[in-house]
């Protein structure tokens, strides 16, 4: 028999880890339980010889340092998960080709003077426009961090051109703004981040994540993502919360329409509240009475289509030489081929068949002298793919479908990036949408939630977060929450929607 | 400070957007149709079907090998179906009950990656007097037997990404299994590289699968060499696997891979470096957890000879154990009867990573596969740890 507990966490990925600090912090007897033997979701971390991978974080762009914390380094410092961030030294590398047919290939460099002198070098002409939207970008910065708390009509007379960017999309801005394409080309590079083209993606989005990497500069573990992981656990534990690792939920079980429990592989456990680090359309197409499943949540179901955002193929390499004897100089080099959003966007969805997607290679040690032993390197790459390529392939398929794609994403980097990985693997792995099914269950191993389209953006989602959770004693959390996709949404996401139960249980009572 | 109003903005832009957001997303949902929400992935159930908790296989047939003390086991899955597919020299680890404990063997695959996919897995086990269930299995198994396992793991295997074309493979005694999965999977075109097989025995009567390997080598891209250390007969290499011996048979660019007992690569590790290979061109299959922990030079003198009481938590769940300072503390749970995650065995895979909250322990450095945080945080891999206080340690769930 087991006890019966005040909140229940299911999925210990990064909003499960916030929800449960928050809850623990809170008071309440919490129970955090994990699929799988360790903690972290998509941020972990894996060990093959010499070498331990990070599988999923580039960087995290608003952690701030002992001179400004950002929101997420205020996040951690609440919780006092000790973490040891090291500084990316630069923005990203970008290479493919302008819009209008000429070679790009960029470093740009943190900090708003520098980044604006390296886009008038790189597209001369463009420093007035240019200025102009760093001016409009601290404007979002701060106006977002008023979202909630100022009245709209003050919202609108301290941040005037807010409202009007706020829900626009982000290539409408800048062509407003009158922003050469080569610029927004430029300064767009990093749009694989949200999973989502310029032209559907909200221009205040993509702004608070440019803004907060040029200003404030992005950062990462020293040792992985699971250091992050690691460290919010430990907290957890500390604050009395506990941890059950290989403990899977299978369905949620209600006493009349409130939620009273969870069955699990370890058994039944009671409990007042479950907080779901699960995708929405898995919890009720699979992990409760049909019944139950609320009107609106289905229409909300059925309006998102299985829309999810972009599924990871990823390769990760250890080589036996130093990035220095490599020449690997970048931490970051974002391929983006076309510069044209719309059109690698399409491409994600589209059958590999050759075609070069946008790839983003990373080298950790860049970043952290720490990432691998001394005299080797460690990084990986990413690009998306759609659910197509990966549904209809049978095992045998399968394992020569993900060499392949590999290798051709060695010769480009090779040839684009002028980086030769192919003779100096020691250790390598690759990771697919199969992959991330396997490790952490979401919609055909997406990572992102679901996709934010103009309708169901970040800024209309976290307006309407009290209609958008109408069971009782269930609230879903995650990458498909009102924050969006991301490690910073993600946590952010978890403790909103923690304070969100927090409060209803006071209100409300727990289970009879 | 305040803002100034960009004028072109308003001109181009539609504020509308933002005020409105609320109701349009609104709009927008009540115009969808409630219908029931499904959620059959068709990546996840592949992702499930190569990947699952656990897979039960039956005992199909038991192979006699007489003159290596040797038996092979075929199974098949229990609903009949196909197996999950897997690389050739991957393992799967076999879960049984003994007496009162319940433990697990890792055991490679000796079948072909095809075969899984007609429901057969195979494997050998090669009788081992001082260990605990080899003996048990030779004497007890029969057909129609039922076990539980876990799907294919491991990463001892052909990655052509990393690997030049052509493996020199080692293999001493029931290493060899690994290697006959590698030779099939070429043979029938599953796998592509050139694989020349040394494979060391006591005695020509002795030699595991002589006559598949046989027919195997007649495929032009494998090669098997059997080396004898126990008698001199025509047509086989004499002695122990060698540099000397090694060197003869590599041709080019060549990686070596090797699989068998402790001893066998205790004697490796002195031969191979002459060699003069690079690191990620010689790969060993995971290698056993020491049976002599004691002399190992770091281990607390204090220790010695010790029995400890280790308090084991496994969710809702509490143990007080027996633990000898000798005995890795998964041996010491799967001896009480705990059912404890676990899979290679050899500190490498980390299923059994457990969190440690009281007492002291030993990692032979050789074994210790653990991230950094977890060494940070006190997380340990039991197969590989052993107590040097009594301890309380919390373990994850394994899925039966």
């Amino acid at each position: 028999m087991i006890q019966k507990y005040d909140i229940v966490v299911v999925g210990a990925g990064n909003a499960g880890m916030v929800a449960a600090l928050e809850c623990a912090k809170a008071g309440k007897k919490t129970l955090l339980i994990e699929q799988h033997n360790l903690p972290g979701g998509c941020a972990t971390s894996f060990v093959r010889g010499r070498f331990e991978f990070e599988p999923a974080l580039h960087e995290l762009v608003d952690v701030g340092n002992t001179n400004t914390w950002g929101e997420i380094g205020d996040l951690m410092r609440s919780y006092h998960v000790d973490v040891d961030w090291r500084q990316v030294p630069e923005c990203f590398r970008a290479v493919g080709t302008f819009s209008d047919g000429s070679p790009l290939d960029a470093t740009m460099p943190v900090g708003t003077d520098d980044f604006i002198d390296a886009m008038e070098e790189a597209v001369p002409g463009c420093r007035e426009s240019v200025t102009k939207c760093f001016d409009l970008m601290a404007e979002v910065a701060n106006g977002t961090r008023m979202l909630g708390k100022l009245k709209p009509q003050e919202l609108m007379q301290q941040f005037p051109n807010f409202a009007a960017v706020a829900a626009a999309p982000t290539e409408d801005v800048w062509n407003a703004l009158g922003v050469p394409q080569n610029a927004q080309d430029l300064m767009g590079a990093y749009w694989g981040y949200l999973g989502v083209s310029l032209d559907k993606l909200a221009f205040s989005h993509y702004s608070n994540m440019l803004y907060h990497l040029i200003k404030k500069r992005s950062y990462i573990p020293a040792h992985t993502s699971h250091e992050i992981s690691c460290a919010m656990i430990e907290r957890f534990r500390e604050m009395g919360g506990e941890v059950w690792f290989n403990c899977r939920a299978e369905e949620f079980l209600f006493n009349g329409d409130r939620l009273c429990g969870v069955k699990t592989t370890a058994g039944v456990i009671p409990c007042d509240y479950v907080l779901a680090n699960i995708n929405p359309d898995i919890i009720y197409g699979k992990m409760m009475p049909k019944e139950l499943v609320p009107e609106r949540e289905k229409k909300l179901s059925a309006a998102r289509d299985r829309k999810y955002s972009a599924r990871c193929f990823t390769v990760y390499f250890g080589l036996n030489k130093s990035a220095e004897e490599l020449g690997i100089k970048e931490y970051c080099i974002d391929v983006n081929n076309t510069s044209d959003s719309r059109t690698e966007y399409a491409k994600v969805f589209e059958p590999f068949e050759d075609k070069t997607k946008s790839v983003v290679f990373l080298c950790g040690n860049l970043a952290s002298s720490e990432a691998s032993p001394k005299g080797t390197a460690v990084g990986f790459f990413t690009t998306m793919h759609g659910p197509e390529e990966w549904s209809n392939v049978t095992p045998e398929e399968y394992m020569k479908l993900k060499n392949r794609y590999a290798k051709y994403y060695i010769e480009k980097t090779k040839e684009l990036c002028g980086i030769d990985i192919g003779p100096y693997i020691e250790e390598v792995c690759v990771a697919t949408p199969w992959t991330f099914a396997r490790y952490i269950g979401t919609p055909e191993g997406a990572v992102y939630g679901y996709e934010t389209r103009d309708w169901d953006a970040m800024s209309a989602r976290m307006a309407m977060v009290d209609t958008d959770y109408p069971i009782k004693g269930l609230c879903p959390i995650g990458a498909a929450g009102p924050r969006g996709d991301g490690y910073s949404s993600a946590y952010v996401t978890g403790r909103m929607i923690a304070k969100l139960a927090l409060k209803r249980l006071a209100e409300e009572g727990g289970a009879q | 400070m305040a803002y100034k109003l960009i004028p072109e903005l308003y001109q181009k832009l539609d504020p509308s957007l933002f005020a409105n957001m609320i109701s349009y997303r609104e709009a927008t949902i009540q115009a969808a149709p409630a219908k029931e929400v499904t959620a059959d992935y068709p990546i996840n159930q592949l992702a499930k079907a190569m990947h699952p908790d656990v897979i039960t296989l039956v005992v199909a047939d038991i192979i006699d090998h007489p003159g290596a003390a040797s038996k092979t086991y075929v199974f098949n899955a229990e609903d009949g179906g196909p197996l999950p597919y897997f690389r050739a020299g991957q393992y799967i680890s076999l879960k049984m009950q003994i007496g009162d404990s319940f433990l697990s063997r890792p055991y490679s695959l000796n079948s072909s990656p095809k075969e899984a996919l007609a429901g057969k897995y195979e494997i050998t086990i090669r009788t081992n007097p001082t260990g605990f269930a080899a003996d048990y299995l030779l004497a007890n198994v029969k057909v129609g037997d039922k076990f539980r396992s876990s799907s294919p793991q491991g990463f001892f295997y052909y990655e052509d990404l990393r690997d030049p074309y052509n493996i020199i493979g080692l293999a001493g005694g029931s290493g060899i299994t690994p290697f006959l999965s590698m030779a099939r999977a070429i043979a029938e075109g599953t796998e592509d590289f050139n694989l020349t097989i040394i494979f060391g025995s006591r005695t020509e009567e002795q030699i595991l699968f002589k006559d598949e390997f046989d027919e195997l080598a007649k495929c032009d891209k494998i090669k098997v060499i059997h080396v004898l250390s126990d008698e001199e007969k025509e047509g086989y290499e004499h002695g122990f696997i060698s540099a000397d011996l090694v060197k003869k048979y590599m041709d080019g660019d060549c990686s070596i891979f090797a699989c068998g007992p402790e001893a066998f690569y205790k004697f490796l590790e002195k031969e191979l470096p002459k060699l003069g290979l690079e690191r990620k061109n010689v790969r060993y299959e995971a290698k056993p957890i020491t049976k002599k922990v004691e002399e190992d030079q770091d281990f607390p003198d204090a220790s010695k000879g010790q029995t400890y009481k280790v308090t084991v938590k496994q969710g809702p769940n509490e143990y007080v154990i027996d633990a000898v300072c000798n005995e890795p503390l998964l041996v010491a749970m799967e001896r009480a009867g705990i059912k404890a995650p676990s899979r290679c065995r050899s500190g490498e895979c980390g299923w059994c990573r457990s969190k440690v909250t009281g007492g002291f322990f030993f990692v032979p450095e050789v074994s210790d596969f653990r991230r950094w945080a977890d060494k940070k945080h006190r997380y340990i891999h039991p197969c590989c740890t052993f107590p040097c206080s009594d301890m309380v340690i919390e373990v994850p769930f394994e899925y039966l």
